[in-house]
């Protein structure tokens, strides 16, 4: 009978009922889509790491990392990259002599990274080629030539074809200089990573800086991400003297691009649960008040206190019930949709970009988080439901009906 | 001698007792016994709907207790008080008595449910009911579609569906036109003869007052006159 009245209550005032619902499915899709979306540009954003970036694995030098000096190169670097090519689990792998030096025109000069790069495996590890957004990429006959991004051209007001001077230290600490000519202007949605990297040929740098067909760093594509920790492990054992990182090592600022992402979740869900248990509390608490006198009826009917806080406690429920599935395939719905066509941010893409992030998001969410936000949406909205129930049960039967 | 079913001793509420005192009801003493028909008379704001409350154990009085066949229900608590008015006391108000929700048959039938009393007992009852008040056609009628009186008349018969022991109804008629008025006294005093179904009722309807068979004056918070007994009057010291 407490389901029949509370079943029939719901009708009673359609917009509260309709509030109540769209609270609940509004809550629980922006939950939902708030995840899928954070998800997405996580994903984005560790997939360009990858795919455009870091690549899955770097060896190093022991020491190159912490002092970035061309000294700690690779030994027998020729050899290691063929024996790391014909891993079955490997993709791509392309070496590099990585310098640190100065850029300079006669408008200036910029200190920057001089990324000595093996131009065609390059392409294929980094799409160098598809950064491009104007002139050619490297000719395999001609040597010193250079690629600078936009940034650094606007800086040192260089342009295609001029000449700019690279100086950096050798292996034995001398200083060595060389002028390269620009053959493209690349950008990337990097901004900080623009302002402090050029592109030569790794031919071009390696004699000058003393390690003659050598390189400093080795950069592996794996086939599939799922076997970074096995490829990892086995090439430590190939190469034991050698420090071997992985994308998650490498870029710590990843990890911590995914713990804000975390939090941000975490903000805006309490955000959203809170607007929830508002809406719910304050329209529960009115329907409550409208329906003083009636309560007071039934107490005095002899209903008790126990049968009255579950009926207004089920007429809640009841609503939250018929939000959840509304809720769920309005989040799944937008979730699958901007998942196959993308979120296209471009309008806000200068904020985004100079945070490393593309322009384009696209939502995923696992069944697990699915879970948790439903868990979450239906939990808050119970307890939200338990004020306006309590609220019934302190009226007075004398009281209420006089009202 | 008769049974007693009330007995209200020394009755007082007083409201605002910090500020000025105001006497709802003023040493009130009361004795009802089953099978009654009684009227409760008086002026706006001389405390007939306190009364009622204080003997129907919806307020506490300030001063005083009210005994429902022996029992003291001053002194009962929370829901044990709201068990004992559902098992005892059957309740009429003056509008808006009925869950709005429910039809006909399910107000009539709702406390029966409440009380946990089988299915068979409650449809019978329930239908003996409808016919008595006439209302056999409205069994499925939600209240918004039944007229006032017919309301009431519904309430009438929830209230007496369980048989409590007696039943309190605050100005019945006052919504009421004059010929549904009538018709429901009718009903009222048909199942008080039929059922022996004691009935005290307040209302300032001089046609209603008529039908009693005692009729209780009050005047700010104090029985003035009452036709059971020769001198009701108490002095205040
Ligand atoms: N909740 C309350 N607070 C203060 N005074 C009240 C309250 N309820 C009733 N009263 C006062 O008690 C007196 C009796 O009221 P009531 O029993 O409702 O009279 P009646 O039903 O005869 O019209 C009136 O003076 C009224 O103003
Ligand atoms: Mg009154």
């Amino acid at each position: 009978m407490l389901i029949k009245i509370a079943g029939r209550n719901l009708w009673r005032n359609k917009k509260r009922s309709v509030i109540i619902i769209s609270a609940v499915s509004i809550g629980l899709w922006a939950g939902t889509f708030l995840t899928a979306f954070y998800n997405g540009m996580i994903e984005q954003r560790i997939n360009t790491a990858i795919g455009k970036e870091v690549s899955h694995l770097q060896l190093h030098h022991p020491k190159f990392r912490s002092d970035y000096d061309i000294q700690y190169y690779l030994p027998d670097s020729q050899k290691m990259l063929q024996t790391i090519e014909s891993d079955s689990l490997v993709k791509i792998a392309a070496g590099r002599v990585m310098l640190k030096g100065m850029i300079a025109s006669a408008a200036g000069s910029s200190g920057i990274t001089i990324n000595g790069v093996q131009a065609e495996k390059e392409n294929s590890l980094t799409k160098l080629q598809s950064k491009i957004i104007k002139g050619s990429y490297f000719d395999a006959e001609k040597s010193n030539e250079i690629i600078i991004s936009e940034k650094i051209r606007k800086k040192l007001k260089l342009e295609i074809n001029k000449k700019a001077i690279l100086t950096f230290q050798d292996k034995e600490g001398n200083l060595a200089a060389e002028a390269f000519r620009i053959i493209a202007i690349y950008k990337t949605i990097n901004a900080p990573y623009d302002e402090s990297n050029v592109f030569v040929k790794n031919t071009a740098v390696d004699s000058l800086a003393g390690i003659p067909n050598g390189f400093n760093e080795i950069a592996v594509l794996l086939k599939s991400n799922a076997t970074l920790d096995e490829s990892l492990a086995q090439l430590q054992q190939k190469f034991p003297n050698t420090e071997i990182k992985s994308w998650k090592e490498i870029t710590p600022e990843l990890g911590l691009t995914v713990s804000v992402a975390d939090q941000m979740t975490l903000i805006f869900m309490g955000i959203i649960l809170a607007a929830l248990a508002f809406g719910i509390v304050n329209t529960m608490m009115m329907a409550v008040l409208e329906r003083t006198r009636e309560i007071g009826m039934l107490l005095a009917l002899g209903m008790n206190k126990f049968k009255i806080f579950i009926m207004i406690l089920l007429e809640t429920f009841f609503l939250i019930l018929a939000g959840c599935p509304i809720g769920i395939i309005l989040a799944l719905l937008t979730v699958a949709i901007t998942n196959k066509t993308g979120l296209d941010l471009s309008s806000y893409t200068e904020t985004y970009s100079s945070f490393g992030y593309d322009s384009v998001i696209y939502p995923s969410l696992t069944w697990n988080q699915l879970q948790t936000v439903l868990l979450l949406v239906i939990l808050t909205a119970f307890i939200s439901a338990l004020f306006p129930a309590k609220r019934a049960l302190q009226l007075n039967p004398a009281e209420s009906l006089k009202k | 001698m008769k049974e007693t079913v009330i007995d209200a001793h020394n009755l007082s509420k007083i409201y605002d007792e910090k500020t000025i005192p105001v006497y709802a009801l003023n040493k009130v003493h009361l004795h009802i016994s089953r099978g009654e028909f009684t009227a409760i008379k008086g002026p706006s704001g001389s405390g007939k709907t306190t009364l009622l409350n204080m003997i129907g154990g919806l307020d506490e009085p300030s001063e005083g207790f009210v005994e429902i066949n022996g029992t003291n229900i001053t002194e009962l608590k929370g829901n044990e008080l709201i068990d004992f008015r559902l098992n005892n006391i059957g309740f009429v108000f003056q509008s808006y008595n009925l869950i709005p929700v429910l039809t006909a048959k399910e107000n009539i039938e709702f406390i029966m449910l409440l009380q946990k009393r089988p299915k068979e007992e409650t449809d019978q009852r329930v239908l003996e009911l409808l016919k008595q008040i006439g209302l056999e056609d409205k069994i499925d009628k939600r209240p918004q579609e039944l007229s006032g009186g017919q309301q009431q008349r519904v309430a009438v018969a929830r209230a007496l569906a369980p048989k409590p022991q007696f039943i309190l109804a605050d100005e019945p008629t006052a919504n009421l036109d004059s010929v549904s008025a009538e018709n429901l006294l009718d009903i009222m005093l048909k199942l008080n003869q039929e059922e022996n179904m004691t009935f005290i009722f307040s209302t300032h309807d001089q046609r209603v007052i008529n039908r009693a068979r005692r009729v209780i004056t009050m005047e700010d918070g104090k029985i003035v006159e009452d036709t059971a007994e020769t001198v009701i009057i108490h002095k205040p010291k």
